[in-house]
């Protein structure tokens, strides 16, 4: 695996290769029938720019995998057992102010440099110069700063992603509110240096702290009122144009409706809307697309990989459907019961997989060539993950199980530049994994 | 920024179009729970008898000092319906029935207004600290609610009333102490339920604070339930407040529709109805008209209503 210990010396102008690492994520659940392993040690990088997808049966960890990098894992019962998720936050590149030029890659945004060192490389940024953060250790308080900010999350389903009681501009907005109350104030006219009760209130109300009392001053104060409506104004427009953005027609109107009069394809549009609101670095998509037509999903699909290209973040695309993460990814991690089982890039994975467990998964999609009535199916289910044992998970349904495989566990280990793989088959000495704590 | 959207049409204010919005929505809701004719039958009821609370002092000359207090025309005593000035005829004591009805319906209303009132925001708070935060906190509120929720309602409130002493206000009193219990579990169980919903997880996603996604996620999609109960309640705690009244813990001689049933009680049986009937009558209306009121409400707030999804 390409961990990204690059170029340490260059590190104030060149971006570092990855957004994110995860390391030996666990992630384990209690339950009646002891702990659940959901997550058991999963590691992966997400580069910067790339589309990476995690795919699998349900069950194998690949949600929770993706929740963990916005802590939003249900904390009795799960347990964060251990591991890291490192991440690097960026901020819009200086040189060109967002432009894209060479200091940045084109990109338009830059690592925010490491506040310990200063961008000179130190153990804190692990040598990069970049500001790292474990997202499993930041305070609640900086780890709201990130969400929707930095990192933003697509959910599954836009039906229930979306607040019945509020309208689209109501739940957008709060998007802005949070991140972005700076700039609406900005944007309102209002300078920053003021000070009373005026410019309090209108802070207030644009960072959506505001007290019973702001909101009377503002709707019985002409002058705080009329001032008050023109941050409302400048949200409005944000709004607007973050629904305009994700190919919304007369985005004004849908912002004054409700979500349950809005189809799915549309309700998909303002969770992107959302969750590209603020620019961020990181999108992880839970299978966006399964709760929607297949005609639907194709554009929605472009949509994402439009704006993603435009602003050059990171996405973690999480599906089971194959044929979609081959279309759209540009690295693809196989998760198999809680473990990456293989990880390389999309060709590698489709077109010489290595694991007998991927091999399984790609054969079992169907094509048009496959006679009708047979359909390929990997024998056995995912085990139980209730205190395994350490031994090769995929063991029990491997047509190739050998003595290694039941007696240790394997790790990832390269079996082409870019390409890992864990099995014994790749690798007969492959080094094993610590038996399990 | 100019006042223009993307394509260079001028925008309306925002203001004006969020309250189109929000009327728009509540028109929706009302058309729902007006095409219900039971509904209606219970909404009409509820204006008449509101109408009769708050015009009592035009309807009947109302009694000094305390309009609450009975008048007592010592010259009529037990005076059937039809006698002049006396229209619905006069109790044991020379009480005027129509008096009592009319401004037994302004005690009956604050008792109602002021216990479900009360009840509702306690139970909502205690239901909502429990289903938010969980863990212990949760245990130990629930199981005080379980202690509460082991004794009869009426009995639990007979003898807390009976320990404070016969008063009116005593009566208010006790049953805010045992009602609050049915809300806090109605409101937990809602929390807990509407926590689960992604849209929660989506507004953690976007940054929100705890308390803003409470307020703006999690109250509003929990409430529902919440208000169809108070409304059912508006009328079975007139029902439990005459009760008590019945029985003797609120001071004789109050414009109480409980407390006419009472001193009519016991010239039923010598034939002299009238003092008993007609205060039970507005007893049976107000439990009527908020029940069906609550039915109707519950079907339209109801998500699988089909319109609203």
């Amino acid at each position: 695996m390409s961990i990204s210990k690059t170029d340490t010396t260059g590190a104030q102008t060149v971006a570092p290769a990855t957004i994110a690492s995860v390391r030996g994520l666990k992630v384990h659940f209690r339950s009646k029938a002891g702990r659940v392993h959901a997550v058991d040690g999963v590691d992966f990088d997400v580069r910067d720019g790339e589309t990476l997808g995690l795919v699998g049966e349900t069950g194998c960890g690949k949600s929770v995998t993706g929740r963990a990098f916005l802590r939003l894992l249900p904390v009795p019962p799960g347990i964060l057992a251990g591991g890291s998720v490192m991440f690097r936050p960026q901020t819009s590149c200086g040189g060109c102010g967002g432009e894209g030029c060479a200091q940045c890659g084109g990109s338009g945004r830059r690592p925010t440099p490491c506040p310990t060192c200063r961008g000179q490389g130190c153990p804190d940024c692990q040598g990069t110069g970049a500001e790292t953060l474990d997202l499993l250790k930041v305070s609640d308080k900086q780890m709201r700063g990130i969400r929707g900010d930095r990192i933003a999350m697509i959910f599954q389903d836009p039906g229930k992603a979306l607040n019945p009681t509020l309208t689209i501009g109501e739940q957008l907005g709060e998007v802005f509110l949070q991140h972005r109350s700076v700039d609406l104030l900005e944007e309102a006219g209002i300078d920053s240096g003021e000070s009373g009760f005026q410019a309090g209130a209108l802070r207030r109300l644009a960072g959506q702290r505001d007290r019973r009392t702001d909101r009377m001053a503002a709707a019985l104060w002409p002058p705080l009122r009329r001032r008050a409506q023109s941050v409302r104004q400048a949200l409005d427009n944000r709004i607007a144009a973050a629904l305009g953005e994700t190919q919304i027609p007369n985005p004004r109107n849908i912002m004054r409706s409700y979500p349950h009069e809005l189809s799915g394809g549309m309700r998909q549009r303002v969770m992107i809307a959302q969750a590209l609101a603020c620019d961020p670095d990181l999108i992880i998509a839970d299978e966006p697309t399964t709760a929607l037509d297949v005609t639907v999903q194709a554009r929605i699909l472009d949509l994402i990989g439009q704006l993603q290209a435009k602003r050059g973040s990171s996405v973690i695309y999480i599906s089971h459907d194959l044929s979609v993460v081959r279309r759209i990814c540009d690295r693809v991690a196989v998760m198999y019961a809680g473990r990456v089982v293989e990880i390389g890039e999309t060709d590698q994975i489709f077109n010489d997989p290595r694991h007998p467990y991927t091999k399984g998964l790609l054969a079992a999609v169907p094509t048009t060539r496959t006679p009708r009535g047979k359909l390929a199916a990997i024998p056995g289910s995912v085990p139980e993950l209730v205190d395994p044992k350490p031994s090769c998970r995929f063991a029990d349904r491997c047509a190739q199980v050998h003595a290694a495989c039941t007696a240790s566990d394997p790790i990832l280990s390269a079996v082409n530049p870019g390409h890992d793989v864990a099995c014994f088959l790749e690798h007969p000495t492959s080094p094993k994994t610590e038996a399990a704590e | 920024m100019a006042n223009t959207n993307i394509e260079g049409a001028p925008i309306r204010r925002r203001q004006d179009s969020a309250l189109r919005v929000r009327l728009r929505r509540g028109g929706e809701l009302l058309g729902l729970i007006l095409s219900n004719p039971t509904t209606v039958f219970g909404l009409i009821l509820i204006f008449g008898m509101l109408g009769m609370a708050l015009f009592a002092p035009w309807l009947t000359q109302a009694n000094t000092p305390d309009p609450y207090q009975m008048p007592r025309d010592w010259g009529a005593l037990r005076m059937p319906p039809g006698t002049p000035g006396h229209p619905l005829g006069t109790t044991n004591t020379g009480g005027d029935v129509l008096y009592g009805v009319i401004w037994g319906s302004r005690t009956s209303l604050q008792l109602s207004i002021v216990v479900v009132g009360v009840t509702v925001v306690i139970g909502t708070a205690i239901g909502s600290i429990a289903g938010m935060v969980g863990g212990k906190v949760d245990e130990i509120l629930m199981r005080i609610v379980d202690v509460f929720l082991s004794i009869p309602e009426l009995i639990f409130a007979l003898a807390i009333a009976a320990i404070l002493g016969p008063s009116f206000t005593n009566i208010i009193l006790s049953l805010c102490l045992v009602f609050w219990v049915k809300y806090a579990r109605i409101m937990r169980a809602q929390i807990i339920l509407v926590k689960q919903n992604d849209y929660v997880d989506a507004a953690r996603v976007i940054g929100d604070s705890r308390l803003n996604i409470y307020f703006r996620d999690i109250l509003p999609n929990a409430a529902t339930p919440l208000v169809v109960q108070a409304t059912l309640d508006m009328g079975a705690i007139v029902l439990i407040g005459a009760t008590l009244s019945f029985i003797g813990l609120s001071e004789s001689g109050i414009a109480e529709w409980g407390v006419l049933v009472s001193e009519g009680q016991a010239g039923i049986a010598s034939g002299r109805w009238w003092a008993s009937t007609f205060p039970g009558l507005m007893i049976f209306l107000w439990a009527l008209a908020f029940n069906l009121l609550g039915d109707g409400l519950r079907d339209a707030l109801d998500p699988r209503t089909e319109s609203r999804r």
